[in-house]
């Protein structure tokens, strides 16, 4: 094949070919979002055993929760805490497993180079993992929301349902902004992302209150609120969906945690496409792009 | 042509084909364990690695221990010992069963050894248990730190003088092979799955602490519910731990309402009792998992599982 039949109908030369419009720009990332989005969605319907153990085994361990606080006979609200932070629990997951180590692990499997070869930006991509990904715990925290709302008798009690929505869209863009920050840190940290993983679990679900009012922590507690959008998301939508119960003071109200929200939004889409452009350079000049398992 | 019969009947020793038993097998399990072992701890400075294998466990401690004291406050002192013992021993548990499921996809999906590691020689099931005993390692670490932690920060009463002995050691050897066999089980489904598998021993693990008298009684959960309670090693060595520990008035499997209570006429079992069921379930769950194992890796074979690399 010789050079002249590559250049095509609409442009004389490569070069020409090369320079995009603003339009197919667009289109392009907009199909790498698609793209990316399309196996997590998919893949749903062709791996069925996520529905036991993503979505039953899940509720059962929220419920677990729920005894205890039965066995203390602790006021209902409670239990709504706990069910609310059970169906969170599916967003944060999602974000640490597959966000922040996804680029690591797409490294190892060899399709990180095609990634950053290919003609799109690199955001599109982890939009794309944060779309599908969103889908999917989504679904999960839907179907632990509802089971244990009618398993348990929990009553919601909302004043501000716009209020709520907005804080729940403000919780997930924040937490998937986070998600591409630590995508693109993990990325640089190597293996040891699969294992600062595990210290994103349960010591996050501690200081973000997942089980209890994070204003029981004090000092702690603040600082979550400060730096983790599971712990001010948590907080303000407990708030919001409780109106009538007594909540434990200690914690800015729902609308001022919204604003914090967006604040956090902000700082952490900058963040992931600072870092990411960083990583860019880092890894083209090294060379390390290709280099697996380490 | 006959000097050419005796070089054949030179390279070719027959026996080696047919290994040496046990001693192979204990080679194949050493192996593995400090294989398991180097890529467990490896990876970072002794330091991270410490706050690492800590840090869950502690938490996942210090969550139940707050949910306690916001409800009860500190009239629920003697609680906090039933809900620390619980909770720190359930690192065993999460490490036990994601050891073995981990090792599976690690080496499938990220390494892609699991072909070359399953038509070695040493028996597959070997090598998996041989690399979750490293992370058994890592979780015993966690619970030790967290028990006495319990103690020394959080007031846990403990009295070194009236341990049981005999019960602890007979209920941690039986309690640690019913964890490693659930583990087992966990693989067997891995080797099935795809990628996303990994929170899979973790979503296992936390329905079985619904079902295991961790951090509340039995007797707090609906009738069937505490039959499959019952029937679950895990509630059997929890109890027979804590009994061994602890002088607590507290009991995960009896108590007042209990299904126990309801059957026996007694409010907690006792040591003997304990151990029986703990024998008799943990046999049960083991002989399951062996053959699921058994199935699970036939199944792989003849699908073309082993190779298999996926991803999301």
């Amino acid at each position: 094949m010789t050079a002249p039949a590559l250049i095509t109908q609409q442009s004389r030369s490569p070069r020409e070919a090369a320079e995009w419009s603003r339009r197919q720009i667009l289109v392009t990332n907009l199909r790498a979002v698609m793209g990316r989005a399309y196996p997590r969605v998919r893949g749903m319907a062709r791996e069925k055993s996520w529905l036991f153990f993503e979505i039953a085994l899940p509720f059962l361990a929220t419920s677990a929760f729920v005894y205890v606080y039965r066995a203390l006979q602790a006021p209902p609200q409670y239990v709504g805490f706990v069910v609310l932070g059970g169906a969170m629990t599916a967003f944060w997951l999602n974000v640490i497993w597959m966000m922040a180590t996804q680029l690591w692990w797409e490294k190892s499997q060899g399709n990180l180079e095609l990634y950053f070869s290919a003609p799109m930006d690199f955001m599109s991509v982890l939009l794309g993992m944060a779309i599908g990904g969103l889908f999917m715990a989504a679904t999960r925290a839907l179907v632990v929301l509802v089971i244990a709302t009618t398993v348990f008798g929990v009553t919601f009690a909302v004043d501000q349902w716009l209020l709520l929505l907005v804080v729940f869209f403000l919780t997930l863009t924040s937490l998937y902004g986070l998600g591409m920050v630590l995508a693109a840190l993990f990325l640089m940290w190597g293996r040891e992302a699969f294992h600062l993983n595990q210290l994103l679990q349960e010591p996050v679900y501690f200081v973000s209150g997942l089980n209890f009012p994070v204003g029981r922590l004090g000092i702690l507690g603040g600082l979550a609120i400060s730096l983790i959008p599971l712990a001010v998301g948590l907080d303000a939508m407990r708030q919001l969906a409780f109106a009538d119960s007594s909540y434990p003071g200690g914690t800015p109200s729902p609308a001022m945690e919204a604003l914090i929200l967006v604040v956090m939004t902000a700082v952490f889409l900058f963040f992931s496409r600072v870092a990411l452009r960083v990583l860019e350079r880092l890894a083209r000049r090294e060379g390390r792009l290709s280099l697996r398992w380490q | 042509m006959a000097v050419r019969s005796g070089v054949a009947s030179l390279a070719f020793d027959p026996t080696r084909t047919r290994g040496r038993g046990l001693v192979d097998i204990a080679r194949s399990f050493v192996t593995a364990t400090r294989l398991g072992w180097q890529m467990e701890a490896n990876w970072t400075d002794p330091l991270l690695f410490f706050i690492y294998s800590i840090a869950k466990p502690i938490s996942s401690t210090l969550i139940f221990v707050v949910m306690v004291e916001v409800i009860g406050g500190p009239t629920t002192h003697e609680l906090r010992g039933f809900v620390v013992v619980g909770t720190a021993l359930w690192s065993f548990v999460m490490s036990g069963i994601a050891g073995l499921a981990w090792s599976v996809l690690e080496d499938r999906e990220r390494y892609r050894m699991l072909k070359y590691v399953y038509v070695s020689p040493s028996e597959f099931l070997v090598v998996l248990l041989g690399r979750g005993v490293a992370r058994v390692a890592v979780g015993a670490m966690g619970a030790l730190i967290t028990l006495l932690l319990g103690v020394a920060v959080l007031g846990v009463a403990f009295d070194p003088a009236g341990i049981d002995w005999p019960l602890l050691l007979v209920a941690m050897v039986v309690g640690l092979v019913a964890i490693v066999a659930v583990g087992v089980a966990l693989a067997a489904v891995c080797i099935q799955t795809r990628q996303e598998a990994w929170s899979y021993p973790e979503a296992a693990a936390g329905a079985l602490f619904l079902v295991c008298g961790a951090v509340f009684p039995l007797a707090v959960l609906p009738a069937p519910v505490q039959v499959i309670g019952l029937l679950n090693p895990l509630a059997w060595w929890l109890e027979g731990i804590r009994s061994a520990l602890l002088a607590s008035p507290f009991s995960g499997i009896g108590g007042p309402g209990s299904l126990f209570a309801e059957w026996t006429g007694r409010t907690a079992p006792d040591s003997l009792e304990i151990v029986v069921a703990l024998l008799a379930t943990g046999t049960l769950v083991t002989l399951a998992a062996i053959v699921g194992f058994r199935l699970s890796d036939r199944r792989a074979k003849d699908r073309g599982l082993l190779d298999q690399t996926t991803g999301s």
